[in-house]
């Protein structure tokens, strides 16, 4: 009996792994239901009232597991922002019409940079309304004009093995929902695993670890709890007894700027490899859209330069 | 003891499971959805997903690598934006039509063809509006000139 009790999980091992199984499931049958499909003689739109139903007790349960960080204001913004991205999502991949998902695709762009505010990224935040949603909603609303010309097209309005894709994406959901809520933060002196995980070296902080390490003499330590760009200064004086002026990483500089600093100082490797990308993806882009047209047999070259084009 | 942060491993959780969210239904809107452009969105609504963890990841440990990769996330998925719309540019120009279905010839090897009339049968059927026809019924007026019959939609080659 023992032996079993070891092997198999607690009722709480197991409340754990079928609550997010419940909601994840509703949201499941939800979202099957509203994809775009043909269920028999089943009228669409009464298929999609009662996903949208399923989907959004789904949601609520999934808003359950969030917890509140504490003051009003950005308990607020943050479950306005995180409902309206996750329902924005669903709506994205369940219109029939592009232009309306493109559209909902906008607002889960916009929701997110508001939840890159609430995590004090106000740069990115920007970045992000301006790169998606000023260029390519923009430039994907424009494809869509120049292709939409017949309306109501089949491919729209069938999903390709819906109920397959469904149960892999929410079975990939459901993994990450119950790794990532179960991580509790317990009660000093804990021993229950999730207890023992909250004061684990793994979940510290770096400032945090320059607390714990700060003051021990060993060089490595310091050289790794420094921003690179602050290693080039002086070492520290050997005296022991003279404050040490260590920097802190965060809140040294104001947001962006120290965005910056670490951007070209730590990652300037990073950004020089950004720019190569955008400059291949540029070179890329132009040979895509002008392609030559292949000298087929029987075909005169002359005859092709001169003309630029031949039709088959 | 270092003072508190406001931003908790819970409020990271909350992250998290948004992030893991708009990654699953981008994941399955890549998966299911037949049109191109939704396609891509789907693909990009992934990335959003990914970039709230990375900037929470960020936030919860105090530097700034998670925006610095998030910004890197940004340049790729612009790159990405700007090739996949001139690849749809192109394939619209050759079958005039956005259905992926229709590119199934590059397909990996050993998996069956989807016969191209599955579409239409799969499709949800078009529920007519209830009501009475809006459109007014006008009166033709004079005589109407000759001239050549033009379509409005000319379908390429």
């Amino acid at each position: 009996m023992d032996m079993w009790k070891e092997i198999l999980p607690s009722w709480s091992a197991i409340g754990e792994m079928l609550i997010p199984a419940l909601v994840v499931g509703l949201g499941a049958i939800g979202t099957y239901l509203m994809l775009p499909h043909r269920h028999g003689v089943a009228r669409p739109r009464v298929l999609f009232g009662a996903g949208a139903v399923a989907a959004g007790l789904g949601l609520l349960g999934f808003v359950a597991f969030w917890s509140p960080p504490g003051p009003v204001l950005p308990t607020v913004f943050l479950y306005i922002f995180g409902v309206t991205s996750v329902i924005g999502a669903v709506l994205t991949i369940t219109s029939r019409d592009p232009v309306a998902s493109a559209l909902w695709f906008a607002s889960v762009v916009l929701s997110t940079s508001g939840l890159f505010l609430l995590a004090d990224a106000p740069f990115l935040a920007a970045g992000t309304i301006i790169v998606y949603a000023g260029a390519v909603v923009v430039t994907f609303l424009f494809v869509i004009m120049l292709a939409q010309m017949e309306g109501k097209a089949d491919y729209d309005r069938a999903a390709r093995s819906p109920a397959m894709a469904t149960v892999i994406s929410f079975l990939v959901l459901w993994c990450l929902v119950y790794s990532v809520a179960t991580v509790r933060t317990g009660p000093p002196g804990d021993e229950s695993p999730m207890g023992r995980l909250a004061h684990e070296d793994a979940l510290h902080r770096s400032y945090n670890l320059e607390t714990f390490l700060g003051d021990s003499d060993e060089p490595v330590i310091h050289q790794a709890l420094t921003p690179t760009a602050q290693i080039s200064e002086p070492p520290p004086p050997p005296d022991p007894s003279a404050p040490v002026d260590r920097p802190s990483g965060r809140a040294e500089k104001p947001n962006v700027a120290g965005l910056g600093a670490s951007l070209y100082s730590d990652h300037l490797v990073t950004a020089g490899i950004a720019g190569a990308l955008l400059f291949v993806a540029l070179i890329g882009c132009v040979a895509i859209t002008n392609p030559r047209r292949p000298i087929r047999p029987g075909h005169d070259p002359a005859q092709v330069a001169a003309v630029g084009s031949i039709r088959p | 003891m270092p003072a508190t942060d406001v931003f908790s491993l819970d409020v990271l959780r909350d992250y998290l499971l948004i992030g893991a969210a708009l990654f699953a239904l981008g994941m399955l809107g890549f998966l299911s959805r037949r049109n191109l452009i939704v396609m891509f969105l789907s693909a990009e609504m992934m990335l959003q997903g990914t970039a709230l963890s990375l900037v929470a990841f960020g936030r919860y440990h105090g530097n700034w690598t998670g925006q610095v990769f998030t910004i890197m996330i940004l340049t790729v998925a612009a790159c990405e934006a700007s090739i996949a719309l001139a690849l749809i540019v192109i394939l619209y120009n050759r079958r005039s039509s956005l259905d992926v279905t229709l590119w199934q010839d590059i397909r990996e090897e050993g998996v069956a063809a989807t016969p191209t009339s599955v579409v239409a049968e799969e499709a949800e059927p078009i529920e007519a509006i209830p009501g009475p026809e809006s459109y007014p019924n006008l009166t033709p007026a004079g005589v109407e000139p000759a001239h050549p019959v033009q379509p409005w939609i000319v379908t390429r080659d």
